[in-house]
């Protein structure tokens, strides 16, 4: 098959929609199909082989936050000369609500268009205004998948219609045979527990981690706070004070790292406060084998089979926070019970099995293509469907 | 304002309703062909579906008394049924209910004939019962998506063909609203993921 698949953010900074798609891309190349990717990328950034460049990503504040997006007359351009030139069988495009390239080729696309919905911002002003704007050209859309559950009720209550639910990918296997590193592994009395997110991003939650830490000291005196990613930990240090030694910084983590990471600690947590529609960290932190404490959003929760598959404390409560580390670090059995449960369940996240929903998905919108069509005229003056 | 002036008023106000329309009923013509693209597409899926139960029932993998059932339900669901598509009268395939009944029975005679995970280990631990299980996965699985997305195309058409331009203009002509497809389509098979 020929698969054209559009991303709508640059690839000069990988975020986790542009990994979901290197992944998948490289899934769909690997099983033998032909596959193209058009997404913003400067002249100079390293792309692989199979990405073809919409042109530069301009900083644009959008929805919260600055997203690297690229839009108008030469970027339009290309997306069309790329949609000509791949004569796909079908265009697979992502957040096609974004205003980037993805919804300039939702508009130029003759072949079949599945679209891919990754966020769950629930009535944000920027959906709002978009939806109604955008509405023709998502009729366009003949396939619609949601991330996640969360993701897919975002798009039932602002479109109409439904969306499929079909995870992102992890490959597992990957973060299965990650070998764990002595430094990072704990002990009893010394456990390690690590967090993994930009440090200074309120939504990644560090500081309820970070006020939760003087309680879980207080039963475990010895405990080891690994910090993994980029940004900013002054503002902790003092909050802590005399405990900041408890902190070990380790930077922005390459993926073999974070795997070893995930592979060694005693304890996960993902304290995120808000606006994650799906927790791919979660499952990779799964996979990888660690015993993970999340904050109970509804995304979370489903990822963890309602904490069958690790612990689950209250949204940006630092007390309950402690209070379920220390009973996790407390119960090494219950522990082992959760992550024997998340690895038998992990399975359903792994790329092969993702990709091969996403293909059964490419075969329903592109099966009908041979049905006989009727003039537009002929079908206005008397047709019927 | 002379004559000349008002005949280009009129002229451009013309061409700005004219495009208008043409564009609505653009929109409408897309909507309508995707729904006939998604409704073959779901026909042909429900058929394939029919076709990988009738196979597990005729293999003696199950009892037989779920054997029959199934193959009963299965056989009503692929031959017996009116079509989605394809009748000349329209009348007879503008709704689907029939359909649908027979489809869901389908639905019912595996789940009861299947069982749950725990029942399904045995079949699954057989090779060829493992593969028409995971033949009727398949098949139920795209069931399930070729179903949303006809549906999904339908809800779309309500949702234009109510607004005021389609409607004052007649923009969808005599074409029957199209129905969306209800069943039951919810099985749980053993995948291979989750297979001990």
């Amino acid at each position: 098959m020929r698969i054209g698949i559009v991303c709508p953010y640059s690839f000069d900074a990988p975020g986790g929609v542009q990994i979901h798609i290197r992944d998948l891309a490289e899934m769909l190349i690997s099983l033998g199909h032909e596959v193209s990717v058009l997404a913003p990328a400067d002249e100079d950034t390293p792309v692989p082989d199979y990405l073809v460049s919409a042109g530069g990503a301009v900083p644009v504040r959008y929805n919260g936050s600055v997203a690297r997006l690229s839009f108008g007359p030469v970027v339009a351009a290309r997306a069309q000369r790329w949609l000509a030139a791949g004569d796909f069988d079908v265009v697979h495009i992502h957040e096609p609500i974004t205003p980037s390239v993805g919804l300039i080729a939702l508009r130029l696309a003759e072949a079949p268009v599945v679209a891919t919905f990754h966020s769950s911002q629930l009535r944000s002003r920027a959906m709002q205004i978009a939806y109604p704007l955008v509405r023709p050209a998502l009729e366009r859309i003949s396939a619609r998948i949601a991330v996640s559950e969360d993701a897919r009720r975002t798009v039932v209550e602002h479109l109409g219609g439904d969306a499929v639910v079909i995870p992102n990918g992890v490959y597992v296997d990957r973060f299965a045979s990650a070998t764990p590193t002595a430094g990072w592994t704990g002990t009893p009395e010394a456990p390690t527990i690590a967090f993994l997110g930009r440090l200074d991003e309120p939504r990644k939650g560090l500081q309820v981690l970070v006020s939760a830490i003087p309680a879980i000291l207080e039963r475990y005196p010895r405990a080891r706070f690994l910090i993994a990613g980029r940004g900013d930990l002054d503002w902790a240090y003092s909050e802590l004070g005399a405990h900041a030694g408890v902190l070990e910084a380790l930077g922005g983590i390459s993926d073999e790292e974070k795997a070893s990471m995930l592979a060694s600690v005693d304890l996960y947590v993902a304290p995120q406060t808000g606006g994650e529609s799906f927790g791919i960290v979660l499952v990779e932190a799964m996979s990888a084998g660690a015993c993970v404490v999340s904050s109970d959003l509804s995304a979370f929760r489903r990822v963890l089979d309602d904490g069958e598959s690790g612990f689950l404390f209250t949204t940006s409560d630092p007390a309950s926070l402690a209070e379920t580390v220390c009973r996790a670090l407390a119960d090494p059995l219950e522990r082992e019970r959760r992550r024997a449960h998340a690895s038998a369940v992990v399975g359903r996240y792994d790329w092969t099995q993702v990709t091969r929903q996403i293909i059964d998905v490419y075969a329903m919108v592109t099966a009908g293509e041979a049905a006989p069509s009727r003039s537009l005229l002929g079908r206005l003056l008397g047709g019927t469907p | 304002m002379s004559n000349a002036e008002v005949a280009l008023v009129v002229i451009g106000v013309l061409a700005v309703v004219g495009v208008a329309l043409w564009r609505g009923a653009q929109r409408l013509d897309r909507l309508h062909q995707r729904v006939i693209r998604s409704r073959a597409t779901l026909d042909a899926q429900l058929v394939h579906r029919a076709e990988a139960a009738v196979e597990l029932a005729e293999s003696g993998l199950l009892d037989p008394a779920s054997s029959v059932i199934v193959a009963d339900a299965a056989w009503r669901a692929a031959v017996h049924a009116e079509r989605l598509v394809g009748e000349e009268d329209e009348s007879r395939h503008t709704t689907g209910s029939e359909r649908g009944l027979v489809e869901s029975e389908l639905t019912h005679a595996l789940r009861a004939a299947l069982g749950e995970e725990e029942d399904q280990e045995a079949l699954a631990a057989d090779p060829r019962g493992g593969e028409l299980l995971e033949r009727l996965r398949h098949h139920t699985y795209r069931v399930q998506l070729a179903r949303r997305f006809h549906n999904d195309a339908v809800t779309q058409i309500g949702h234009i063909r109510g607004t005021w331009l389609v409607r004052t203009f007649h923009l969808a002509g005599r074409a029957a609203m199209p129905q969306t497809f209800e069943m039951d389509d919810a099985v749980m098979i053993l995948s291979p993921v989750t297979r001990p």
